[in-house]
């Protein structure tokens, strides 16, 4: 899952930044709303953090901008700005979700994931397909019930697959939405992780789909 | 109430109308008195030419010592002077002799006429005298008296006496012809001042006209053309209610950039601190947080003092509600809550979009916080017996309710009941606060379900 988080301060964008990619998101971050705004139309983000009072543009118009330029992306907005009249402006221009300053960033892990799900069509936090578990919550992968160790990388490679079952998920695709946009960016690490992730589950649920991609699919009952 | 009477508060058109009609009452009183006393002056003239004219008639015929006629020896040729006691005399007294040696009309029936020079009259003019006597038959007479001195040396002295009454008579017909006339003419004056005053003041009255609709909320500045003396008043009154909103609008900048301002650090220091076990982290977590509680209640009273004084501002309830509930759908999309809201599409809450926003904002949180899956707004316009219009909104929950013990506390500023459910605390009681600031207040009790029912009572259009 790559997010954007826009933040004119420094310290708390380093913070969220930080806390993001400990729990398993590629992150990029934007200090102002022209930056900010140029991102999400040009980058395909799974979700954004977005503050409203941003120097150049206010955070407000670049939501506007953004759903104007068709961008679905789930936005939790971020503001200082407590009073009802904010929230319901935020949620008219388009918002998702709502968190006010100061806040603990627990909060917004949860909402985030919460988002996600959502946006991808998922009513719990728990992701199951055939034998295998994701517990977004708890950043784990089970299989049959047993917990599997991965790194972050596969564990991000995991839960973007298992957010989009049923659907083939293109290299490029995949590429977009794990990395941000300062990694190396190469399709071929992506085959390598793939391999390692199917060692380590140890049930064949990832296909691959010749020129396509991957795809896990639940299993057709026999 | 009763109020004494005070000058000061008499109203303009009042003043107007009782100092013309005084002025003109006045004004015509005294025209009737000049015109009475000329026209006196007038008829008494006209009425001593004509005796004059019997006097000359008589002092030509004693020059010419004509006095053969006995009954007319002076050939006056008028029948009342002989008719006795007519009000009509003549008398002819020769100077210098004794005082029995008067000649008389036979109408003066042998009385006497007096001198008027006796009766200290002053000639007007050349030796001719005019005035009033009683006459023999107690009648008020005028008299003309005149000293005539023929060539050889004798002296007369001919006076002719009118009936007075005469003269009075015209002088009453046309005082009776004057006041009439004065008097419609000060009615007619009196109902055009009526219609002068009420064209004048009319500028004026719908002035006042519009204030009172800035101050019911139902127009937001003063327009239309006005005459020149008064124009100022209203281009002074738009720019006042212009500078109050922009105060207003200032103010709420200020605390809104303040809040922003103080609560990004905040952020960092609690976020900086979440991650450490150390007893500095714990010091900074508690600190911040109390500074966290102290930087909202501040900026809500600094929110509350920006909103005193608001004048001239309607809300429509229906599209902010519609507003709230699309808010609310996406905030708890979690718990799947129905929100259902009724509100007629004509009602206007007295005051601030901002304002309603938070007061039901907060009501809508509240019962989101506790309801199972139903939320159930209403709202109902509530005329007053004093002709004021308030509106009633409901929010009524499907959650465990509140025992009616506790629901003075959550209404208290500061108050949380439960701690483990998320939110300030200050919700209830800034409804409640805000309320009264508007002159409404807030009540709580049971729903029909079992939930918790508010009902938000604010003023309405």
């Amino acid at each position: 899952m790559r997010l954007l988080v826009v933040e004119d301060d420094r310290d708390l964008n380093r913070q969220l930044v930080k806390a993001l990619g400990q729990a398993g998101y590629a992150v990029d971050s934007a200090f102002d709303g022209e930056e900010a705004q140029f991102l999400g139309e040009t980058e395909p983000y799974d979700a954004v953090i977005l503050d409203l009072g941003l120097p150049k543009i206010d955070g407000a118009r670049v939501l506007e901008a953004w759903r104007q330029a068709g961008r679905k992306m789930p936005v939790l907005v971020l503001t200082a700005r407590d009073g009802w009249s904010d929230k319901v402006n935020s949620f008219d221009a388009g918002a998702d979700d709502y968190v006010t300053k100061p806040f603990h960033i627990e909060e917004i892990l949860a909402r985030l994931r919460a988002l996600v799900r959502r946006a991808t069509g998922h009513a719990s936090s728990d992701l199951v397909c055939g034998p295998i578990r994701v517990d977004t919550r708890a950043g784990r992968v089970l299989v049959n019930g047993e917990a599997v160790r991965l790194t972050s990388h596969e564990y991000r490679l995991m839960s973007y697959l298992m957010h989009h079952v049923g659907r083939i998920v293109s290299r490029t695709e995949l590429v977009e939405h794990l990395y941000d946009q300062d990694f190396d960016r190469d399709s071929n690490t992506i085959e390598v992780f793939v391999g390692r992730l199917r060692k380590k589950l140890g049930v064949d649920i990832i296909k691959t789909i010749r020129g396509l991609g991957y795809l896990v699919e639940p299993p057709t009952p026999v | 109430m009763f109020r004494g009477f005070s000058l000061a508060r008499v109203s303009i058109g009042t003043r107007l109308f009782v100092s013309a009609v005084l002025c003109s009452v006045i004004i015509l009183v005294g025209a009737a008195f000049v015109l009475s006393a000329i026209y006196r002056r007038a008829t008494e003239r006209a009425f001593d030419e004509r005796l004059q004219v019997y006097i000359q008639s008589v002092a030509a015929n004693i020059s010419s010592k004509n006095t053969s006629n006995a009954v007319d020896p002076y050939g006056l040729g008028d029948p009342r002077f002989t008719l006795p006691l007519s009000g009509w005399y003549w008398q002819i007294r020769i100077e210098g002799t004794a005082p029995q040696n008067v000649m008389s009309s036979l109408s003066l029936f042998g009385g006497r006429l007096p001198r008027l020079e006796d009766l200290h009259i002053q000639a007007r003019e050349g030796s001719s005298r005019e005035g009033y006597i009683i006459g023999p038959d107690e009648r008020r007479l005028r008299l003309v008296e005149r000293a005539i001195e023929l060539p050889d040396g004798a002296r007369y002295l001919v006076q002719i006496a009118g009936n007075a009454d005469e003269i009075e008579q015209t002088i009453l017909s046309f005082k009776k012809a004057l006041w009439t006339g004065f008097a419609l003419l000060a009615s007619a004056l009196g109902v055009t001042t009526i219609f002068q005053v009420r064209f004048g003041l009319q500028p004026l009255k719908r002035l006042s006209g519009q204030i009172s609709a800035i101050r019911r909320g139902a127009s937001d500045h003063i327009e239309g053309g006005f005459p020149h003396d008064i124009a100022p008043v209203a281009d002074e009154i738009n720019l006042l209610i212009e500078f109050n909103r922009d105060i207003l609008e200032r103010a709420r900048t200020q605390v809104g950039n303040l809040a922003h301002a103080l609560k990004t650090p905040l952020s960092v220091m609690l976020n900086e601190a979440s991650g450490q076990d150390s007893l500095l982290a714990e010091k900074v977590r508690e600190q911040a947080g109390i500074m966290r509680d102290q930087v909202n209640w501040h900026l809500e009273r600094a929110r509350a003092a920006a909103r005193a004084g608001v004048i001239g501002v309607a809300t429509e309830v229906a599209p902010t509600l519609a507003g709230l509930e699309r808010t609310f759908l996406k905030i708890y999309a979690e718990k799947s809550l129905a929100i259902e809201t009724h509100c007629p599409a004509d009602l206007k809450f007295r005051g601030e979009k901002r304002d309603l926003e938070e007061m039901v904002g907060n009501l809508i949180d509240n019962a989101a916080k506790w309801a199972r899956r139903r939320i159930l707004v209403q709202t109902e316009a509530v005329p007053m017996i004093d002709g004021r219009l308030f509106l009633d909104l409901i929010v009524s929950d499907d959650g465990p309710g509140l025992p009616a013990e506790k629901r003075l506390d959550v209404m208290r500023r500061g108050q949380r009941l439960d701690e483990t459910v998320p939110g300030s605390g200050l919700g209830l009681s800034i409804v409640a606060d805000l309320a009264s600031l508007y002159g409404g207040n807030l009540s709580l009790d049971d729903a029909d379900g079992g939930g918790l029912r508010a009902v938000l009572r604010l003023p309405a259009l």
